[in-house]
């Protein structure tokens, strides 16, 4: 057992295949209780990551800690204390919902008795108890993910770990599983770990996120956290009337303004590390050079414009780009080689 | 062990939800036992054969005669009647008759005169089995042909008298092939369960989901064969019942019996299974099932004695089945089920089977090792 209260602590944890590095010396903690995101592109090193903190992976070099168990040491013990929601959804279709969750307790050595009021307490929590006795097979992919957040909490784990949880999902579904997982928070003291790469959903839900990019942790902290370590996290759009030129060239200078740009339509962007201070100023200089302001509007980066700066891409073109030529850890290894 | 009692009940849940498949892994061995049963006798019967008669005297009548005997009694051959030799040769060729047997006209003239009467056969000899029966057919009619009787009387002190006895009931083909139809649905079944479900699981992700629980790779992989055995020991006995049902008649020996029978089938069943393992285990696409555990199929069952006596075989084919389960497997079922033998008398075959069942074992655990 680690003396370290954090649920999760990673140090200098790596993993290679053959040549290839998919976590490259990635170091974190995560405390009780929090709601941790992982962020980054297919291909980033998330799955391999969360398989290493799961015991499904041995890493090359580094140790970890999950709810105080050495995940090299004593895989059996972090087994035993955590719930894992796969990217795959892999509930036995030709069960019931009902009878996943009893199979999933019995698994974890629970009694019948405990086990059935834990599945019927579960399933009526997400949501599925009318359909509790319905094959999963006649579920929507909503339902079924729902399931699995059920089916990972059934022996009352101390850590949750969920892949993608609402990869493939529509909206609607997407919603109802943020909001179980929000009723989640309130009503324990479960910590939860979330790989994704939809900047809404780690904005919505997660304490903290660190960004993940090559398998290297590029930077974490509190969503405003993020965005304040990006240089002029506010950006505020001017139209003037005339020549915009003049407004820009006044502009220039004011001790907020980090940069400045005009758009293809007329319109003058300013990055500025504090807009609220800063707008003031900017009208009284605009006035004092004869421009008139015909709209203006402030508004904070996005998520996708910290990932932008930290890894000089966009996150959705690296989705897409950058996914297929790197060997995927997910279906590289034929079988995941489990410590034992 | 409760953990493996939990995959088994999953596997057994998720099985009952699929009739389809265990009524296949039943019907299949039984259709193959009504289909082969009744394709291939053990005896012909009812080759056509066409006979020319130019000859009109004692002894071309007399084959006549003992030829239409021989299609009366034993019924091996059907016999059609032409005037022509030529257009008898044709219908050979052209595939009406399987052989044309022509008298020819001066067939008793020569028996009297004391030459070497000669008949003539015009044979079809692509077909070698029909062949082989016809010429004996023909050889039987002419064999005492310059007897005038056939004597139905005790030999006398100076001959000798062959009496042959059946010392067990007499078993149709269609039956003899029960044993070689349980193996089969064993075999059948070690397919469709067991590693087929393991190679599933791991490619639909769901073993990576077992494997962050507690459960151990070897409470994943007992309670599977524990289900396969069970699924598949009741698919077999199934397909005894059926198979006595279709063929008549019951076991020699009774409840001991069955229960020898239960325990031949389990020990084979396990056997295949672990077989399976071995082989595929570490798999990660289902469709390389399929194909190799086909072909496997064929190469133990043909060899096995299921359909035709390993005595047959050349000698290196017959050295292969004294290493083929499949054939102590028969082996055994048939002497318990037809000659109602006791546990001695097949104890070679169960040893065999026992051990073959626990190299199986060892490789399947060696194999899975390597793979998880």
């Amino acid at each position: 057992m680690h003396a370290n209260p954090a649920a999760i602590q990673a140090a200098d944890l790596t993993k290679r295949f053959g040549k290839f590095t998919a976590v490259d010396h990635v170091t974190f903690e995560v405390g009780r209780g929090e709601l941790f995101g992982l962020l980054g592109p297919n291909g980033a090193g998330k799955t391999t990551l969360i398989r290493i903190l799961t015991t499904l992976l041995r890493p090359t070099s580094g140790q970890a800690w999950v709810a105080g168990h050495d995940v090299i040491r004593a895989p059996r013990r972090v087994r035993q204390e955590i719930g894992v929601v796969p990217q795959a959804l892999t509930s036995d279709l030709e069960l019931t919902a009902w009878q996943n969750l009893d199979i999933y307790g019995q698994f974890y050595g629970l009694p019948r008795a405990a086990r059935h009021a834990r599945a019927d307490h579960l399933l009526a929590m997400v949501g599925l108890r009318e359909r509790a006795h319905d094959m999963v097979a006649t579920y929507s992919g909503g339902m079924r993910r729902r399931l699995e957040i059920a089916r990972g909490l059934i022996h009352m784990p101390r850590v949750l770990f969920l892949d993608e949880p609402t990869l493939g999902l529509d909206p609607q579904a997407r919603r109802a599983v943020w909001e179980l997982l929000e009723q989640l928070r309130a009503e324990s003291e479960l910590t939860i770990s979330l790989t994704t790469h939809y900047m809404d959903e780690a904005e919505k839900l997660c304490d903290r996120i660190a960004i993940i990019d090559g398998g290297k942790i590029v930077a974490s902290g509190t969503t405003q956290q993020l965005k304040a370590m990006v240089k002029g996290s506010d950006r505020i759009k001017l139209e003037v009337t005339g020549d915009p030129t003049s407004a820009i060239t006044a502009l220039r200078g004011l001790p907020y303004v980090l940069e400045i740009s005009q758009d293809s339509d007329g319109a003058i962007t300013i990055a500025t590390a504090d807009g609220a201070h800063a707008t003031p100023q900017m009208i009284e200089r605009l006035e004092q050079a004869g421009a008139k302001i015909q709209a203006m509007s402030i508004e904070q980066i996005s998520l996708e414009d910290v990932f932008l700066s930290f890894t000089g891409r966009h996150l959705r073109e690296e989705s897409t780009s950058r996914a297929a030529p790197l060997p995927d850890p997910l279906f590289a290894p034929a079988q995941p080689r489990r410590i034992t | 062990m409760k953990k493996s009692w939990a995959i088994m009940r999953r596997d057994l849940i998720k099985l009952s939800r699929a009739p389809a498949l265990v009524v296949a892994s039943v019907v299949m061995p039984v259709l193959f036992l009504v289909i082969f049963g009744n394709s291939l006798q053990g005896q012909l019967k009812h080759l056509p054969l066409v006979i020319v008669s130019q000859d009109q005297g004692p002894y071309g009548i007399r084959v006549l005669e003992r030829i239409q005997a021989l299609a009366a009694g034993p019924q091996t051959i059907t016999i059609s009647y032409r005037h022509d030799p030529g257009k008898a040769l044709q219908e050979v060729r052209v595939g009406h008759y399987k052989a044309a047997l022509v008298i020819p006209p001066d067939f008793s003239r020569d028996i009297i005169a004391g030459r070497i009467g000669e008949l003539g056969l015009f044979v079809d000899n692509v077909d070698s089995i029909s062949t082989a029966a016809l010429k004996a057919v023909v050889g039987q009619a002419t064999a005492t042909l310059r007897s005038n009787y056939v004597t139905a009387r005790e030999p006398k002190l100076n001959e000798i008298a062959l009496r042959s006895s059946n010392l067990f009931v007499t078993v149709d083909y269609d039956r003899s092939l029960i044993p070689g139809v349980i193996v089969m649905a064993l075999f059948m079944g070690s397919m469709t369960s067991g590693v087929f479900n393991w190679i599933m699981d791991r490619f639909s992700g769901v073993t990576e989901a077992h494997l962050v629980t507690p459960l151990s790779p070897w409470n994943i992989a007992s309670g599977l064969l524990a289900s396969s055995v069970l699924a598949t020991t009741c698919e077999a006995i199934l397909v005894l019942i059926a198979g006595l049902a279709l063929t008549g008649g019951g076991i020699a020996g009774g409840m001991r019996a069955l229960g020898m029978l239960c325990g031949v089938i389990v020990l084979t069943g396990t056997g295949l299974l672990a077989m399976m393992f071995a082989m595929y285990s570490r798999t990660s696409n289902p469709r390389l099932i399929g194909g190799p555990a086909s072909f496997l199929n064929m190469i133990l069952f043909f060899p096995s004695g299921a359909l035709y006596p390993i005595e047959s075989l050349p000698p290196w084919l017959h050295s292969f089945t004294r290493w083929n389960p499949e054939t102590h497997a028969i082996r055994a079922l048939k002497s318990v089920m037809f000659k109602g033998a006791d546990f001695a008398a097949i104890s070679a075959d169960v040893a065999f089977l026992a051990a073959f069942t626990a190299i199986m074992l060892l490789l399947a655990a060696a194999t899975l090792k390597r793979s998880l």
